[in-house]
């Protein structure tokens, strides 16, 4: 095995301290959100009667973005553009790592194709979702920093993603690929090599580090907090089955 | 201090609900008045604003945060989509971008993220701010610009509720002293007289004894209205403007004509003569139950088997969620019957079984609509099934009436506009918010008498009715329109 360089050694470093920050960022969150109590019921109405239908209701806020669909169609449109191709790019990062082996099956070439057209759809939705920010009053005013912090950094790492496969000839692509998949394998079984040595796609993975550690302290938080929602997640059911919380204390409703 | 009536800016309806272009500070010099040293120190806070306001400030703030999963969650997710930033008839009506539902709850995030974020650290960048006596301004005026009507949470794709963090803030405010005067004086003389108006027993028996000679002479003889009767079977609690306000006591007729129709025993109380519970517009849990639980040690005083509340939007918020919560299990009352039960389920239910009976030409010369009030359409349930808060209301007018037209599509049932006086804001030093609040409302009304003919306006909430009584005059409506449901009941009713 070829010793470690500097950069990799540096990689690893950040690497783990950013898993630890998110786990343990994201752990503590829902830790917060689960244990805290709700003193009364509040569903927002009309509401499902029982928890399994509330419950169903979250998921149809998850997967379709209902209330947002009632409230905006523009933003709808854009938002679930994002989040369907971003998700559809995170399951097939990792995807990648199982079906990477030697000889490429045959469809590999369609596989990175469907990635390439999601990374363009994720990028230009995200430019939307700014230009919104930009461009309309109301939601100028009301965006901070931080709402732009986020849109920019996302739009780079897509940017920096899809320019791996439109800048690099396919021979440096071969080469980032084939040094990725022994390094995060690395990662999980401390059997440590050396990170792809590619400035683009340092990068892409730079910046991904960073989006990763910053999600436990931004809004990005949503995406555990949606479950938690009381007016949503709660069933309407207050007479039918008494609901009481001991450790509520006397305090706001 | 209240303005002269010519002083009202009332906006000109053209019919069309658009969104205005925002205009900073527009309602920034509408406040309420500060409660009085009295009403403050029964509710157990101090007089007002003391040396070290700051830090007990704050730690409410996190009292709450560890305590109420609603703000805990709330300060945390919102992504300021801007779905919310349209939904709000205070926007709408008075173009404040404060009073955009994502910039109020902003007013309390920044602050959060001073005190209990790391991203406090980095001040001018994560946009958070110490609580100065600026801030604390501004959270009086804004947060007392909300009718907390949830509108703003119906449309949030994590249905954060604004009502919740304005509850959160008033609960903040009033714990360093910092109360307002209508809403604590209310609640104040609830736990001293029993309701909201402050009426003794006695002139509580003496407007009883009046209505029940007004229904006699308009026919309905024999209907009594009796008040602290042991044994009977129904307690009844409606809000106390049905004792004494117009239209409201239109109602109380009509509830007084189903029971006597029905042969049910009810009474009502003179200790628990209060539906409405203020206790929920200043977010206090401990006053919310006190007054709560009026209701249910006078239910077993009196030994009755159910309890049935009157006409109030939240009031059956408060009874219907709450109820079971902070004073139940109600194992002493009747199983058979929800615990409470609205008046309008309960008078549905005995037209369908065949009990009382209805004449809709009776109102014949009504052309009826039905404003969802919104503690009942976004906050309750009335029946058996999801979303029996709006069929069971227009069922029951429809029993009764003739002619019923649907307010706009979009701005009815769980979409509905708040009346603009909801949530503490029914009192006279901030109309122009309450004016211009009404604006959507008041464009489908247009809408509606100038396209159906409507001159009916139905509803089931003590404060739309008051509130509409005082708006409709000045957006150029008859106040004769405004009435009760069961002030249509009770003109349809075969005795």
């Amino acid at each position: 095995m070829a010793p470690l360089n500097l950069t990799t050694a540096i990689f690893l470093l950040f690497t783990y301290g950013v898993g630890l920050i998110f786990v343990i960022g994201v752990v503590l969150r829902i830790y917060q959100y689960a244990t805290t109590p709700q003193p009364v019921k509040i569903p927002l109405t009309p509401a499902p009667l029982t928890s399994g239908g509330a419950f169903a209701r979250i998921l149809g806020e998850v997967f379709f973005f209902k209330s947002l669909f009632r409230s905006n169609k523009p933003t709808w449109v854009f938002g679930y553009l994002f989040h369907i191709s971003f998700f559809i790019l995170i399951f097939m990062h990792f995807l990648r790592h199982f079906i990477y082996s030697n000889p490429l099956p045959w469809w590999y070439n369609i596989f990175v194709d469907i990635g390439i057209v999601c990374g363009i759809i994720m990028v230009l939705s995200l430019f939307l979702l700014l230009m919104r920010r930009v461009v309309i009053e109301r939601v100028k005013f009301i965006s901070l920093f931080a709402d732009y912090l986020i849109l920019i950094l996302l739009m780079l790492i897509g940017l920096a993603g899809l320019s791996l496969n439109f800048v690099l000839s396919p021979a440096a692509l071969t080469t980032v690929d084939n040094q990725l998949d022994p390094y995060m394998n690395g990662l999980l079984n401390f059997q440590f090599t050396n990170i792809p040595s590619n400035p683009l796609f340092l990068i892409h993975y730079t910046l991904v580090m960073l989006l990763i550690a910053y999600i436990p302290f931004s809004k990005v938080m949503h995406f555990v907090g949606i479950f938690f929602s009381p007016t949503r997640i709660m069933a309407d059911n207050p007479e039918e089955e008494r609901y009481y919380r001991p450790n509520a204390k006397d305090l706001s409703i | 201090m209240a303005k002269p009536k010519d002083k009202y800016k009332v906006p000109v309806l053209d019919g069309k609900i658009s969104i205005p272009k925002i205009v900073p500070g527009a309602t920034a010099y509408e406040h309420m008045i500060e409660a009085q040293k009295d009403d403050m120190e029964a509710l157990g806070f101090p007089a007002k604003l003391q040396d070290g306001w700051k830090a007990k400030a704050i730690g409410v703030f996190k009292e709450i945060l560890d305590n109420n999963k609603a703000v805990r969650d709330y300060m945390d997710i919102c992504v300021r989509c801007g779905a919310c930033t349209d939904k709000c008839q205070f926007f709408l009506g008075t173009a404040d971008p404060n009073n955009m539902p994502v910039q109020r709850q902003e007013l309390m995030r920044k602050v959060y993220r001073y005190y209990f974020t790391p991203s406090g650290f980095f001040k001018s960048l994560s946009n958070s701010q110490e609580l100065t006596e600026e801030v604390l301004k501004d959270w009086y005026t804004y947060f007392w610009q909300c009718s907390e009507c949830r509108r703003c949470s119906l449309y949030c794709p994590y249905g954060i509720d604004t009502a919740e963090i304005t509850m959160a803030a008033r609960q903040i405010m009033d714990s360093i002293g910092l109360g307002q005067k209508y809403t604590t004086e209310v609640i104040h003389k609830v736990f001293k007289i029993g309701n909201n108006i402050g009426i003794p027993p006695a002139a509580l028996r003496n407007t009883l004894d009046d209505l029940e000679e007004e229904i006699e002479e308009e026919g309905g003889k024999g209907v009594k209205i009796p008040m602290d009767v042991e044994g009977a079977e129904v307690l009844l609690v409606p809000p106390s403007a049905d004792f004494f306000a117009m239209p409201h006591m239109e109602s109380l007729k009509g509830y007084a004509k189903v029971f006597h129709k029905a042969g049910i025993s009810y009474t009502v109380s003179s200790y628990a003569s209060e539906a409405g519970n203020f206790g929920k517009f200043i977010g206090s849990y401990k006053s919310t139950k006190e007054i709560n639980k009026r209701i249910w040690d006078e239910a077993r005083r009196l030994k009755v088997k159910r309890v049935i509340i009157g006409e109030c939007g939240h009031a059956w918020r408060a009874a219907y969620n709450y109820s079971n919560t902070m004073n139940g299990p109600f194992d002493f009352l009747d199983s058979k019957y929800k615990q409470p039960t609205h008046i309008c389920d309960f008078t549905l239910g005995l037209v369908k079984d065949g009990v009382i009976k209805l004449d809709p030409s009776a109102n014949d010369d009504k052309v009826v609509t039905f404003h969802d009030s919104c503690n009942i359409a976004r906050a309750s349930r009335m029946g058996d099934f999801q979303g029996g808060q709006f069929t069971i209301p227009r069922e029951l007018i429809k029993a009764a009436a003739n002619h019923f037209v649907e307010l706009r599509e979009g701005t009815t049932k769980e979409k509905t506009y708040c009346c603009g006086a909801g949530g503490g804001l029914l009192t006279e030093e901030i109309m122009n918010v309450r004016i211009a609040g009404a604006m959507p409302r008041m464009q489908t009304v247009k809408e509606a008498v100038d396209n159906h003919g409507v001159n009916f306006y139905a509803l089931i909430c003590a404060i739309c009715k008051t509130q509409f009584t005082k708006i409709f005059p000045l957006y150029g409506f008859d106040e004769e329109m405004v009435g009760g449901i069961h002030q249509l009941v009770s003109n349809a009713i075969v005795l």
